[in-house]
């Protein structure tokens, strides 16, 4: 029997009076996701683009995958367990949210359930991982009415909410396997039962500074060979996926540039100004969470600014926050909290851009012709200038 | 030169040729009275009457009495078919020397010329930029733009239409000038060196009173109340705007005294198996025109272009109407892809950079009017804002709407929006923009505008 033909000949129960009438929504996901819909334009214009939201979060699963991928091979099968654990707990939540609201179900758990996991110690026990999706599915997104509509990033709402409620287990890291195949056959274990806790390179650092050990090499950030949560390690693939979330359009690249540009100059200040206190800029940017946060949280388009001029702003009072945090405050990484305190402020910095803009707007009609004169000869004239002077040299 | 907001080529397929075809003369007109801005409800001619090419069949009560012009000779019918005037035994048409009453006034009289231009029904094809109403014949613009492009996909190209008779487009433009008293004309043109545009300025070389504006070939820059507001023309001022078939118009209208029967319109869109431009008299009923040129599956036969026309089906046309600039023919979606989502889509073309078209060239693609997708809350990813050649903002006022903030609505000027339709097609939660900008200029002039006049 085809697809086409099996959604066909179940529909009945899940609309108007069937059984299954409740869990319309959860029908309606499956089928739409595997067939596209048959629903046509009512009006003008009569054709779309291709996008749609569902494409869009795949983007974003496509760019986390390489660095998905790095946790997997580092620390073992434990990271696709909790991966799957994030996906059916964060999911399920949707769909209940979904039947009581009887809307539809959104896809924007694709990317919260595939980006939780990824910012959580790879030891951390599996019902912790679904104990943070569920809260940070639940306070950071359904609260607020769901996706489109949340004020904070749901994953990072999750993992702040651990890292409060379980700050040992969170700061319970473990080495990577360098030598090939790495752990893609293993299952380490957890940090209750290993009780395994190394320096990640950011806890390593402060160390340094105290006086004691070496610094994580460059080489071993970008690679990725480095303790830490399960998909900040390794740079280079960050990168590659994150450069291609910005070739799509799917991220905004003015966030990650400002993000990025604002905290690199922030850090070669401090490093400038006492060496001995603050590691270099490059060390930073590419050591810790920074660029995982910059390529896929702080790029979320609800949770960030809409306006162009505010991503600027955004970014540059993420990067900001994270520099200090790192360098000047008692923590080790500083990402997660900077891109929730952007969060707080991003709608207000959208306020100000949109009055910008909105003033702006409200003299547009007003260019009036300098009075008098019959208009066209004021200087104003889009495009005229060159057209005009070709016709008079002929 | 300022910066070009916004804008977007959507690339459909079917892109009609240079080729103007012509057409067999068909066996009845079925002229609509509803036009886009016309309700030609004042029968002029009784039930069964004979009328020779030219006579006024009704007219335009409420524009200038504008008549509905017999483009042929023929015997009419109100009734055959409802809202239509249907000319059937038609006359084969007369040579154009023969041609109807000649009596092209002389010099001078600027009001004897406009009240011809109407008599005529020329002026019908003269729109107001801001309004997008029939400006007033006999009243005073601030300026005339003329345009030789149009962008949207697919309308009848200026410069096939304007290509047909060089030498009556620029007479045509000499009657305009003779209407005015100093006030100017600007000509649209494209930004290329095209072989084209070195013509006309050839052949407007010594016309110091048409001013050439450069327009970038980026949809909708060509919009007439775009460049009206970017010349610097304010909402409370009229301008006259005019196509190159309006051009072509004035000049039938004021060297021969003659009204004008026919129109270059294109036929393309992904639905046509060989997009052309035609020649057709006003009145072919569609169902000839499209027969045997469509593609086999179901087509939606759209008046106008595919971001900004009408389903002509759905509006009960059966015949080209007097405005008409293009039927875009575009098939219905039937077909439900399994994994669509997750397809790589080397043939599909998106403002995003998300399917593998990305990395080829430009090129057309075979759009259907399937939705794509589902319809989902905004998830402010600012597409519509980047698209928008007018600055506003249509998410925040489809956000503003919704929580039925219409001061906000107003301040946020979305009666700046001239429905180009961009922000619905890039909208990734498919949400119908259009409508909503549309919605919302609707309810703050009922709304709030009627309320403040209590």
């Amino acid at each position: 029997m085809s697809i086409r033909g099996f959604f066909e000949k179940h529909s009945h129960h899940f609309h108007g009076q069937g059984r299954l009438a409740p869990l319309k929504p959860l029908y309606e996901a499956v089928e739409n996701f595997m067939l596209s819909p048959l629903s046509r334009t009512k009006s003008a214009p009569h054709v779309r683009d291709p996008l749609d939201v569902k494409r869009y979060m795949s983007m974003v699963i496509i760019g986390l995958l390489p660095a998905a991928l790095a946790g997997w091979y580092f620390f073992g099968l434990r990271v696709l367990a909790m991966i799957a654990v994030s996906y059916a707990i964060g999911g399920a939540i949707e769909v209940a949210f979904a039947v009581v609201r009887k809307e539809e179900i959104n896809e924007g758990f694709l990317v919260t359930g595939l980006l939780f996991p990824m910012i959580l110690p790879p030891t951390l026990p599996l019902w912790m991982v679904a104990l943070g999706v569920a809260f940070g599915v639940l306070v950071g997104k359904e609260l607020f009415g769901g996706t489109g509509r949340n004020l904070f990033n749901p994953a990072l709402i999750g993992r702040c909410f651990l890292a409060i409620a379980y700050p040992t287990a969170m700061a319970s890291y473990l080495d990577p396997v360098k030598a090939w195949p790495g752990r893609l056959f293993q299952w380490a274990g957890s940090a209750l039962s290993d009780a395994t806790t190394n320096p990640t390179p950011l806890s390593q650092a402060k160390r340094v500074i105290a006086g004691g050990g070496e610094l994580t090499p460059i080489s071993d950030l970008l690679w990725g060979s480095v303790s830490g949560s399960v998909g900040e390690t390794s740079a280079i693939l960050l990168i590659v996926g994150g450069v291609f979330l910005l070739l799509t359009r799917v991220g905004n690249y003015r966030t990650t540039v400002s993000m990025l540009g604002a905290f690199a100059i922030l850090e070669s200040i401090l490093h400038l100004a006492d060496p001995g206190r603050f590691v270099g800029p490059l060390w930073h940017l590419l050591a810790g969470g920074m660029l995982l946060g910059a390529f896929f949280m702080a790029t979320d388009p609800v949770t960030g600014p809409v306006t162009g001029g505010g991503k600027w702003v955004y970014g540059a009072l993420i990067g900001v926050s994270a520099a200090l945090i790192r360098n000047l405050t008692g923590y080790v990484e500083g990402v997660m909290f900077a891109i929730l305190l952007g969060n707080i402020f991003a709608p207000v910095i959208d306020e100000v851009f949109i009055r910008r803009r909105l003033a702006a707007l409200a003299r547009q009609d007003v260019i009036a012709p300098e009075r008098g004169q019959p208009p066209g000869q004021q200087g104003n004239v889009w495009f005229e200038g060159k057209a005009n002077e070709e016709a008079a040299q002929q | 030169m300022k910066k070009v907001r916004g804008g977007y080529d959507i690339r459909l397929a079917g892109r009609p040729s240079r080729t103007i075809q012509q057409i067999v003369p068909p066996q009845r007109l079925l002229l609509p009275r509803r036009t886009r801005r016309f309700l030609f409800g004042q029968a002029c001619v009784e039930e069964g009457a004979r009328v020779k090419a030219g006579d006024v069949l009704a007219r335009d009560g409420k524009n200038f009495d504008l008549p509905l012009v017999a483009p042929m000779g023929g015997t009419v019918s109100w009734t055959a078919q409802a809202d239509h005037a249907v000319l059937g035994e038609l006359e084969p048409p007369a040579c154009e020397e023969q041609a109807t009453p000649v009596h092209a006034p002389s010099g001078g009289e600027t009001a004897a010329k406009r009240r011809q231009l109407v008599d005529l029904g020329a002026w019908a094809f003269v729109e107001d930029a801001y309004s997008g109403k029939l400006p007033d014949p006999q009243g005073t613009p601030a300026a005339v733009i003329v345009s030789t492009l149009r962008l949207e996909p697919y309308q009848a190209r200026g410069d096939v239409q304007m290509m047909e008779s060089l030498l009556g487009f620029i007479r045509g433009l000499e009657h305009l000038q003779s209407l005015l008293e100093y006030q100017p004309i600007y000509l649209l043109f494209p930004n290329v060196r095209s072989e084209f545009a070195q013509q006309v300025r050839q052949q407007l070389r010594g016309h110091a009173w048409i001013k050439l504006v450069e327009v970038p070939l980026l949809y909708p820059h060509d919009n007439m109340l775009l460049c009206a507001r970017r010349l610097g023309f304010r909402r409370d001022q009229i301008v006259w705007t005019l196509g190159p078939d309006a051009v072509l118009a004035v000049d039938a209208a004021l060297t021969h005294g003659r009204s004008v029967s026919s129109r270059v319109i294109s036929l393309g869109g992904p639905g046509v198996k060989v997009p052309v431009h035609l020649r057709v008299t006003f009145g072919h009923p569609l169902e000839e025109l499209t027969a045997g040129r469509l593609e086999e599956s179901e087509c939606r036969v759209i008046n106008g272009g595919a971001l900004n026309g009408y389903d002509a089906t759905a509006a009960g046309q059966l015949g080209v109407d007097i405005e008409c600039q293009g039927l875009t023919i575009v098939p219905e979606n039937v077909e439900r892809e399994l994994l669509g989502w997750t397809r790589p889509g080397l043939d599909r073309r998106s403002y995003s950079n998300s399917y593998l078209s990305a990395l080829r060239g430009s090129f057309d693609e075979r759009m259907t009017t399937a939705m794509r997708g589902e319809r989902r809350p905004c998830i402010s990813c600012s597409f519509c804002e980047e698209v928008c050649p007018t600055g506003v903002m249509p998410h925040l006022i489809h956000k503003l709407l919704y929580a039925d903030r219409l001061e906000d609505v107003e301040r946020s000027r979305v009666d700046l929006c001239m429905d180009c339709g961009l922000c619905a097609f890039v909208c990734p939660s498919k949400i119908e923009l259009r409508e909503d900008m549309h919605e919302a200029r609707r309810r703050i002039e009922t709304e709030l505008h009627a309320a403040e006049e209590h």
